[in-house]
């Protein structure tokens, strides 16, 4: 049975990816949670977005509105492993750990075999004409 | 047929689903998706919101998200797992070192970073219009009532200073007339010590110079105490005096005590 009071207890609130897009084409929306929704549940704030997809010049697009985020940090947000990895190479925090892990076992041993090309750096824009 | 809160077990040839139904008051039917292949055993359930009791839910069912649902926990392990034994990974002591480290320096700078964030939004609350205004508000409201405090206090002084000058009058009043008293007292205390004293020095003393007369006259003038009385009140003085010696007439004395 569904509680019969109401809960008073404070739901913490976490700054992390909401996946949008379609298949195998991800969006994500950095956006302000309760922890306990789900992910495609109520959003109280959106603070960015971050796209996974590599453009047409290589890149991977972040948008960070840095005011907002500050500000639910002040209030005691926490944040998602992704989300503070993309603000740590943005700048504004420190860079996460795992940042540094990476770069380092990328330089150790290559990457295992993907479909998709990796990216070393920001590399030259792609040859296909028809893009 | 399906009621709230129960776990339907179904048998579908080559796998086992549990089905469950959320606990909520409109019974909902959620369906189940099993990718039936001898590799892999997928759980997926497909319900875009969970119930709660929160307002501004989204009632509306998300059908083409498939949500990861957990294994049933009474279910028995995959044929091609039971014998698995994942490799734990291996670090070596420096990188593990290395990576604690890394992780200890972020989080003490995080810490850092978000208290200094909570001071900061406190600052920025502090210089906001609103708080000024509290502010302006608040100070107006500890003048007033000071002002109030103040004429209080004065009204009471004057009472007060009225009610000492009544009490300070009673006093000195009070004191003016226990002087006098007492000054009368200790003025008929020396008439009284006087008094005393000159009944004291008229009465006879033997000073040094009148002993020897003071005794010669002692000697003279001896003093017989004896007496005796009679039954009708007659006293008859001396120790040797008989009744017959005394005529009627003398012995007139009675005892008047």
């Amino acid at each position: 049975m569904a509680s019969a009071l109401p809960k008073f207890t404070k739901i913490a609130k976490v700054i992390r990816l909401n996946r949008h897009g379609c298949t195998n084409r991800p969006f994500y929306h950095i956006v302000v949670q309760k922890t306990k929704d789900n992910q495609d549940g109520p959003v109280i704030e959106q603070v960015g977005s971050f796209d996974a997809m590599p453009n047409n010049k290589n890149e991977k697009l972040v948008a960070l509105n840095f005011e907002r985020i500050q500000y639910w940090l002040s209030q005691g947000a926490k944040l998602s492993d992704p989300v503070a990895q993309l603000l740590g190479l943005s700048g504004f925090l420190p860079n996460h750990p795992r940042t540094i892990i990476q770069a380092w076992k990328n330089r150790r041993e290559p990457p295992r075999e993907r479909k998709i090309e990796a990216i070393k750096g920001i590399a030259p824009p792609l040859d296909n004409p028809k893009l | 047929m399906f009621e709230n809160g129960h776990t339907q077990r179904i048998d579908v040839p080559r796998c086992h689903v549990n089905i469950a139904f959320n606990g909520s008051d409109k019974t909902r039917i959620i369906y189940m998706t099993v990718a039936i292949s001898s590799k892999h055993f997928i759980m997926f359930g497909s319900s875009g919101s969970r119930v709660l009791n929160v307002i501004n839910i989204s009632y509306i069912q998300s059908r083409s998200k498939r949500v990861w649902v957990r294994k049933p926990l009474g279910s028995p392990m995959a044929k091609s797992k039971i014998f698995r034994i994942t490799p734990k990974p291996v670090l070596p002591e420096d990188e593990k070192a290395e990576i604690k480290r890394l992780f200890d320096n972020y989080k003490n700078s995080m810490k850092s970073i978000r208290h200094y964030f909570f001071e900061q939004s406190l600052k920025q609350a502090e210089s906001g219009e609103v708080a000024q205004m509290k502010h302006r508000l608040e100070d107006q409201e500890h003048e007033r009532l000071m002002e109030e405090n103040r004429l209080e206090n004065e009204k009471t002084a004057m009472l007060r200073e009225e009610r000492l000058k009544i009490q300070a009058e009673k006093t000195q009043q009070n004191v003016l007339a226990s002087l006098i008293k007492k000054e009368g007292e200790a003025k008929l205390h020396e008439i009284q010590i006087e008094d005393f004293l000159t009944k004291q020095m008229s009465t006879p003393f033997i000073q040094a110079e009148n002993i020897e007369k003071a005794i010669e006259d002692a000697l003279a003038n001896p003093v017989n105490f004896n007496f005796a009385l009679d039954l009708n009140g007659y006293v008859y003085r001396g120790k040797d005096t008989s009744i017959d010696t005394i005529p009627e007439e003398k012995r007139e004395r009675l005892n008047s005590n």
